[in-house]
């Protein structure tokens, strides 16, 4: 078990001349940790996926009569509430702006099950730990007639699609 | 004599082979003398990670309760209960929760198996958080044993994270709230909170491709890099010098003890050649036979071992023969439960984030993670290590039971005083 003496200190100390063993010992060293630090980044972008396969993000709904006035009707599968006020159509996000629960209709508004947040019927919030107003998406009428809701694309509240 | 000498027949290799086979494998005799005793670690692969002799002030049960070694017989169980299960289970949004169904109707012990997987999976949550008390509590995390703490915090996020991806995998109404809100908190951390929660769901929302995601790490990533932890954590033991103990226990029982002599391998002189023995830290191998306070590891360490392995065993299988693992209503993704509650030992931080979703959810954790990362490097005083609440160590101690206390303060809130809409309810009505 023995152990091998340590070599001659020459040309390893810190301000030992640049000779060309360490050089190549620099180099090569920055090349492997680059490697690496390439390999794991490329890995993240391995996992990030460039294609999803939930639902679509643009959909139709329906002709505008299938609304009647006054409608307030929460597509829970599409996370989004359709209201008709007269000839005045809007969709608005059913996605709490807290954790992501989805938010019911209430009385006042929208009110959420997980932690309490309430939104009035504009989306605004007027209680609970949700920290802005529910989204407004863009909504427009589609060539064959029907609704079509946008969820990329969002809106100024109060801003109403008139049909 | 004269028979062992002769040329071995075929009858006598037959006769002889069970003696044979037996030796080949196990050198070492069970030992009945001390030089049997000190060569079991040596010749068995699976003690060899024991040291020889061990202090008796490691084997009071009363000092330690055993809680590491706890953790780690749970996580055997929860390895060996966890690859049973893949054997049925599919991580896909159809089958998912028909395959729980089917454990629980048709498979062999299926629910007993998922039974045992899931209490052992909250008990390590529970005993590697307390694990990590008593190590703050007795002053362990300190010098020489600063980087063990790091990779016991390491091991202690890993857990929480291992819970977590498994915590979906029955597709259920709990799980898939749970992990929406679960993940969601992940969004609020700054600059890379959505690209976080993105790559762990990859998608929008909780779907299949989240589903898949949180199995493969659960079954594969996480147990790796816990494994590779663990690994290190026990090796770092060894190396850090056993576990920690008052300065008294290392004391001699006699007063007139031979002169010890400290080899360091910074103090060698240049051109000698030194032995393995050279490199050892701390006393040199002691000359002469110095009464100390420790013990021979076969058969005390090793005892106490398999008791705590036995009482956790059975601690699990009577739970899970009394306690079925809930199963609730498939997901519903139209339907959130009211109140949606997390896992219970989240639910200090879903607490703190019905406040404010940053600072509860992202900020405070955050926060305590980094104070208990540095905290070996920051509290360096040597006083008070190995004794459980030492008087020389109240400022620390009182910290660091304040954060405890709050955050158990917390979970109890969230589990027992919140209804639907998250509102405050009594538990006695």
């Amino acid at each position: 078990m023995a152990v091998p003496k340590a070599t001659s200190e020459k040309g390893s100390g810190a301000d030992a001349p640049m000779n060309r063993r360490r050089m190549l010992t620099w180099l090569s060293s920055v090349g492997l940790a680059g490697s690496a630090v390439l390999s794991a980044f490329s890995n993240f972008v391995f996992i990030k996926p460039r294609a999803t396969y939930g639902q679509p993000q643009r959909f139709n709904i329906g002709k505008p009569e299938e609304y009647p006035s006054g409608t307030r009707i929460s597509l829970d599968e599409r996370r989004v509430c359709i209201v008709r006020e007269g000839d005045k159509f809007a969709a608005i996000s059913t996605t709490c702006t807290h954790l992501g629960c989805i938010v019911g209709i209430a009385d006042t508004g929208f009110a959420c099950p997980c932690h309490g947040s309430r939104f009035d019927q504009d989306g605004n919030v007027t209680g609970g730990p949700a920290p802005k107003a529910l989204p407004w998406y863009k909504v427009s009428l589609a060539p064959n007639g029907e609704v079509e809701v946008d969820k990329d694309s969002e809106v100024e509240p109060g801003s109403y699609l008139n049909v | 004599m004269s028979e062992t000498t002769k040329a071995p027949t075929l009858w006598s290799s037959i006769r002889e082979m069970p003696a044979n086979v037996w030796h080949s494998v196990f050198r070492n005799p069970l030992p009945s003398d001390d030089y049997g005793r000190s060569s079991t670690s040596f010749t068995n692969f699976f003690l060899h990670i024991h040291p020889v002799k061990v202090n008796r002030n490691t084997l009071r049960p009363i000092y330690t309760l055993g809680l590491g070694l706890m953790s780690f017989f749970l996580f055997l169980i929860l390895v060996v209960t966890g690859v049973l299960l893949m054997f049925y289970y599919v991580p896909s949004t159809t089958q998912a929760y028909d395959r729980m169904l089917d454990l629980r109707g048709t498979v062999a012990f299926g629910t007993f198996l998922r039974n045992m997987h899931r209490w052992s999976a909250h008990g390590m949550v529970g005993v590697v958080f307390l694990h990590m008390c008593r190590v703050f509590l007795t002053g362990s995390y300190k010098k020489p044993r600063e980087f063990n703490w790091v990779l016991g915090v390491g091991l202690f996020l890993l857990t929480l994270f291992l819970s977590f991806t498994g915590y979906l995998l029955p597709w259920d109404q709990l799980a898939f709230w749970a992990i929406t809100v679960g993940t969601a908190i992940a969004g609020y951390a700054p600059v890379i909170g959505q690209e976080v929660r993105f790559l762990l769901l990859g998608d929008a929302t909780v779907g299949q491709e989240a589903l898949l995601r949180f199995y493969v790490l659960h079954v594969a990533v996480l147990p790796l890099a816990m494994t590779l932890l663990i690994v290190l954590h026990f090796w770092r033991i060894r190396k850090d010098g056993g576990l920690s103990r008052p300065v008294e226990a290392d004391e001699a029982e006699t007063p007139a003890a031979p002169v010890t002599v400290s080899v360091r391998a910074v103090q060698m002189a240049k051109d000698k050649i030194y032995g393995l023995q050279g490199f050892v830290r701390g006393p040199f191998t002691k000359v002469g036979n110095t009464p100390d306070k420790t013990v021979y590891a076969w058969p005390n360490l090793i005892i106490a071992e398999l008791f705590v392995f036995v009482l956790t065993l059975a601690v699990i299988l009577t739970l899970s023969l009394l306690y079925d693992a809930p199963l609730e209503e498939p997901v519903s993704v139209l339907h959130p439960p009211n109140p949606a509650k997390a896992p219970w030992y989240f639910l200090g931080l879903q607490e703190m984030v019905s406040y404010s979703a940053f600072w509860g959810g992202v900020g405070i954790p955050t926060v305590f993670v980094i104070l208990l990362l540095i905290a070996p490097y920051v509290d360096r005083a040597q006083k008070g290590v190995g004794k459980w609440f030492s008087r020389e160590r109240l400022l620390a101690n009182t910290i660091f039971l304040s954060f405890v206390i709050t955050n158990i303060i917390f979970v109890i809130i969230g589990t027992f005083f919140r209804g639907a809409n998250w509102e405050f309810v009594s538990p006695w009505k």
